[in-house]
């Protein structure tokens, strides 16, 4: 019996899902091991039943809060993608300001029907067995755990930082150059492709195990970020982290 | 220039062996029989360990549990813990493996001979000394007294059970367990392995003491072997540390400037005393 | 040893003559890269940039790739496993003699016990051509470890003399490859005499130096273990590993298993590990022999002046002063803390 796998989208953008789809030439493959039985991006019908979840997009209404509990109960699997479902992502920085505000912000005149809570990753409503960030999520880890998965074997991932793979790829540090990056507090898997791209790493992998924030702050402000400035650099992906404190 | 050295391509490559036998031992413990797919012995020594592959899962350290004296075919017997040894629980007779090895240096049995020999064994500690137990049985007068002592956490943790059971009726050799913990069905002994040192005599000049468990155990038990008198060099343990080539290379399994699986997984005390991250 | 001589304008020819003629299967060198410099196929000797201070990874990488297939496997009822071991012949040009010495110690942990087959396979296959250091790095502390000027370990070893370079001739290989491609004369005493002043001025430049003879490390490093130095010095560290991926003579790996998408077939690789990341000696059971960064700190620092020297008799640390150029938090230099032990002592 092939597992089945469903995707659910939450508060983002969709571009996990997208990324997935990317995938054509592993997707056949993957369909031969497994059966998708809910994508929206992909496919009309659709189905509650499933082992494996795979959740995008971070929690912040209520209705939320029992959709995804629904699905919890559900899969015997549940795994965040992206950032946004693991860490909150980017949908947090809201968090830094007063609710009302943040309606007001997005949606102006209308903001009294809509209702909104802080944004938050999923594991901090319901129990998440693994958790892949990355904006959008990377199709390779996203394989490498369903095969693990279909193996039995425990998904890894590295507790290494980015400046591992920035050093293998063989980059000049965007210190060296006059930026500054999270590499050496995020959690390595991406191939450090920002850096390889030309430009820096803004943790969007969330934070190794036992990343050493104070040294990274006193780095940033030897190169020349001001506390305000580091803030806003460690909120963009680990605003939950902080908040959640 | 480098010299011209023509490599063995085995270096990375494992030979392929077919599981023959597989045997529930405890909860979390089985016992593998393996026979070489080509049809050659494993031609190891007792303390000596291979790099067991399941090809596409990884591939793990195991101590060769069978003494060398047993031809044919060779035993592992392995505690589930992570990736690869959870995998080969799940595998049936006739399953192939991959097997690198053996590796390391093994108990210096050579030196046993004549001596008395006394087996501390702590938990699973026991795979690695039952090749040590069973070769001298099967060459018995080669060595002097045998004492075994084999310590776990409650009797259903007790591995091996029916050969504990027939140590402990052979008259050539003395066998005592005990366990940390039990409720009432259990007659035996109870309370830490150091517990059964008082009901044994040897004469420490004479024997040699090799001990294998969890590193807890190594502090108590050598301390024990001291005051009885066992002279440092006399006192002998197997390490465990992190592996990933078995050949030197990999770099995990340092400890300070020793390559555990090159000059190890066997040491002295007197060894090991001078290590400062052994124990 | 002969020493040759060859005008810039013919070394250009020279290394155009290697691409062209494809005296090897792959020609690399020292380019330009990334703001940096780094070891890269050659597609014009234009490319070349033989004054760099130091590349951001070393040569090494041809020898012991940041990642390398060692076995393919397939699985099924009858699996099967073969191993893996490729090499191209292979010029490198641009080899600074710290690197040289570092590329001897890879040799000693990779050929002697337990030859590696995929490492000698490529070390077989390649030819060396050194240059000297005229322009070291701010970081760099060769003189004190012997390693700024090398006599062997090279097939060709050049020295910028202003309109020249001194070539010399370390093995019959590197003769052969200048008899073929290159124009090359006898070099004069003079010539020779320039050599040695622009070495001699070389030394001067360096920044960083031991306060005490290398020989004497090993001994500073064992009386040691307990200083306070190294919880000092690691207290910033951010474990992020550049340190050690970056240096020329770190040569610890990590395996794993990857497998095709058909769950059918797929293959064993090795990829650069190092004893400052968190989990390098972490095992099943959940136990870290060096769980924290002070004892990740003090491993690689008797790693770079103690255990490799004593084990191989070679020096663990060839001073290039890649690590303390990589490290953010500025720990990294071995001198450094050398030093300090030391002042201590
Ligand atoms: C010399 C020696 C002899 C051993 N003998 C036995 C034995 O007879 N029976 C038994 O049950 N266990 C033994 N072990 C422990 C056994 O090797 C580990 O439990 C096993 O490696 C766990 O691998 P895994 O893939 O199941 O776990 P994972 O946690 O998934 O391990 C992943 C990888 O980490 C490495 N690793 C993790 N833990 C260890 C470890 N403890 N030692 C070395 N590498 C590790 C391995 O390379 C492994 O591939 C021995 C270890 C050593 C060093
Ligand atoms: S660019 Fe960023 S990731 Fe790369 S080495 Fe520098 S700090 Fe680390
Ligand atoms: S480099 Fe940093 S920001 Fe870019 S993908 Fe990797 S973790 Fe995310
Ligand atoms: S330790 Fe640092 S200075 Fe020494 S060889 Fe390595 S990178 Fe170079
Ligand atoms: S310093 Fe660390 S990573 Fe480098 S070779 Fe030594 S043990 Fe390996
Ligand atoms: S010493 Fe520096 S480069 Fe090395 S791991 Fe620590 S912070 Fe990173
Ligand atoms: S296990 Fe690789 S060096 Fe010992």
């Amino acid at each position: 019996m092939k597992p089945k796998i469903a995707f659910f989208d939450f508060t983002g953008c969709e571009g996990c899902q997208l990324e997935v789809l990317n995938f054509e030439t592993e997707l056949v493959d993957l369909l031969n091991l497994v059966d998708i039985v809910n994508f929206r991006e992909a496919m009309t019908e659709r189905s509650d039943d499933y082992d494996i979840a795979f959740i995008d997009g971070a929690i912040s209404t209520e209705s939320d809060i029992a959709r995804i509990k629904a699905i919890r109960d559900q899969a015997k699997i549940l795994v965040t993608i992206g950032s946004c479902s693991s860490l909150g992502g980017v949908n947090c920085l809201k968090n830094f300001y007063p609710m009302k505000e943040v309606l007001k912000i997005v949606y102006g005149k209308d903001a009294k029907y809509y209702n909104t809570i802080p944004a938050r990753p999923v594991s901090a409503v319901v129990p998440v067995d693994y958790s892949l960030p990355q904006c959008p999520v990377n199709r390779f880890e996203f394989i490498n755990l369903t095969k693990a998965l279909l193996l039995g074997k425990k998904p890894e991932r590295p507790n290494y930082p980015v400046c591992v793979e920035c050093k293998l790829a063989e980059n000049g540090c965007v210190f060296d150059k006059g930026g500054t990056c999270l590499g050496p507090v995020t959690r390595a898997g991406c191939g450090a492709i920002c850096i390889t791209n030309g430009r820096h790493c803004w943790g969007c992998r969330g934070l190794v195990d036992e990343p050493n924030i104070n040294s990274e702050k006193e780095i940033l402000k030897e190169h020349g970020l001001t506390v305000e400035d580091m803030l806003k650099k460690f909120r963009i992906y680990d605003g939950w982290l902080e908040v959640s404190k | 220039m480098v010299t011209q050295l023509t490599p063995k391509a085995s270096l990375y490559l494992p030979r392929l062996a077919e599981l023959t036998r597989v045997e529930p031992l405890a909860q979390k413990e089985k016992v593998f029989e393996f026979r070489l797919s080509d049809g050659k012995e494993l031609g190891h020594k007792p303390g000596q360990f291979v790099e067991i592959s399941l090809f596409g899962i990884g591939e793990a350290p195991i101590s060769i549990s069978s003494s060398p004296t047993k031809k044919g075919s060779f035993e592992l017997a392995i505690r589930a813990t992570g990736n690869v040894t959870n995998a080969l629980h799940k595998l049936d007779k006739g399953a192939t493996v991959g097997i690198r090895g053996p590796f390391g240096n093994g108990f210096p049995i050579d030196k046993f001979k004549n001596k008395d020999v006394l087996i501390v064994a702590g938990g699973i500690g026991l795979f690695p000394l039952r090749s040590l137990i069973n070769y001298i049985r099967d060459n018995r007068a080669d060595f002097g007294n045998l004492t075994v002592l084999f310590g776990c956490r409650a009797p259903v943790e007790r591995l091996f059970c029916n050969e504990l059971c027939t140590w402990g009726e052979y008259t050539d050799m003395e066998f005592l367990e005990t366990v940390d913990t039990c409720d009432e069905s259990w007659t035996g002994n109870v309370g830490v392995i150091t517990t059964l040192f008082p009901k044994i005599t040897f004469d420490p000049s004479n024997t040699y003491a090799v001990v294998v468990g969890p590193p807890i155990m190594y502090r108590f038990v050598i301390a024990e072997c001291v005051k009885k008198g066992i002279p440092e060099d006399q006192i002998i343990l197997s390490l465990e540390r992190r592996m990933k080539c078995g050949v030197g290379k990999c770099g995990h399994c340092q400890i300070n400037n020793v390559y555990v699986c090159q000059e190890g997984p066997v040491f002295t005390y007197a060894e090991l005393k001078k290590l400062k991250e052994a124990v | 040893m002969q020493n040759k001589i060859i005008s810039k304008q013919d070394l250009v020819s020279f290394v155009n003559n290697l691409i062209k003629e494809k005296a090897a299967e792959e020609i690399v060198g020292v380019k330009a890269s990334d703001g940096k410099y780094a070891f890269g196929e050659l597609a014009n000797a234009s490319e070349l940039c033989l004054d760099y201070d130091v590349t951001l990874l070393p040569p090494k990488k041809y020898f012991l790739p940041q990642k390398e297939t060692v076995l393919k496997f397939k699985l099924g009822a009858k699996p099967s496993v073969e191993p893996v071991a490729d090499a191209k012949s292979i010029i490198i040009i641009g080899v600074h003699p710290y690197d040289i010495k570092a590329i001897e110690l890879c040799d000693a942990v990779y050929t002697s016990t337990n030859p590696d087959p995929n490492y000698l396979l490529k070390r077989n296959k390649a030819t060396i051509i050194g240059v000297d250091c005229l322009n070291p790095n701010p970081k760099a502390f060769c003189p004190s470890l012997g390693t700024a000027i090398v006599e062997s370990g090279f097939d060709l070893m050049l020295t910028d003399i202003g309109d020249s370079y001194v070539v010399a001739v370390g093995t019959g290989n590197g003769d052969k490859l200048l008899n073929k491609y290159a124009k090359t004369k006898a070099a004069t005493d003079s010539e020779l005499a320039q050599r040695d002043n622009q070495r001699r001025q070389a030394l001067g430049k360096y920044k960083v130096s031991l306060n005490m003879p290398s020989s004497e490390v090993p001994g500073l490093l064992e009386a040691s273990w307990d200083s306070p130095v190294f919880k000092e010095k690691s207290e910033t560290c951010l474990s992020c590993g550049s340190c050690v991926m970056v240096c020329p003579t770190c040569v610890c790996f990590d395996v794993q298993d990857d497998i095709a998408l058909t769950l059918d077939k797929g293959e064993r690789y090795r990829q650069w590990d190092a004893c400052m990341l968190v989990d390098f000696a972490k095992v099943a059971t959940g136990e870290n022999f060096r769980d924290d960064k002070e004892k990740r700190f003090r491993h690689r620092m008797y790693r770079k002046g103690m255990y490799l020297i004593t084990r191989y008799e070679k020096p663990g640390c060839v001073g290039c002063g890649r690590c303390a150029l990589a490290c953010l938090a500025q720990i990294a230099s071995p001198a450094e803390t050398f030093n300090l032990l030391k002042e201590a002592s």
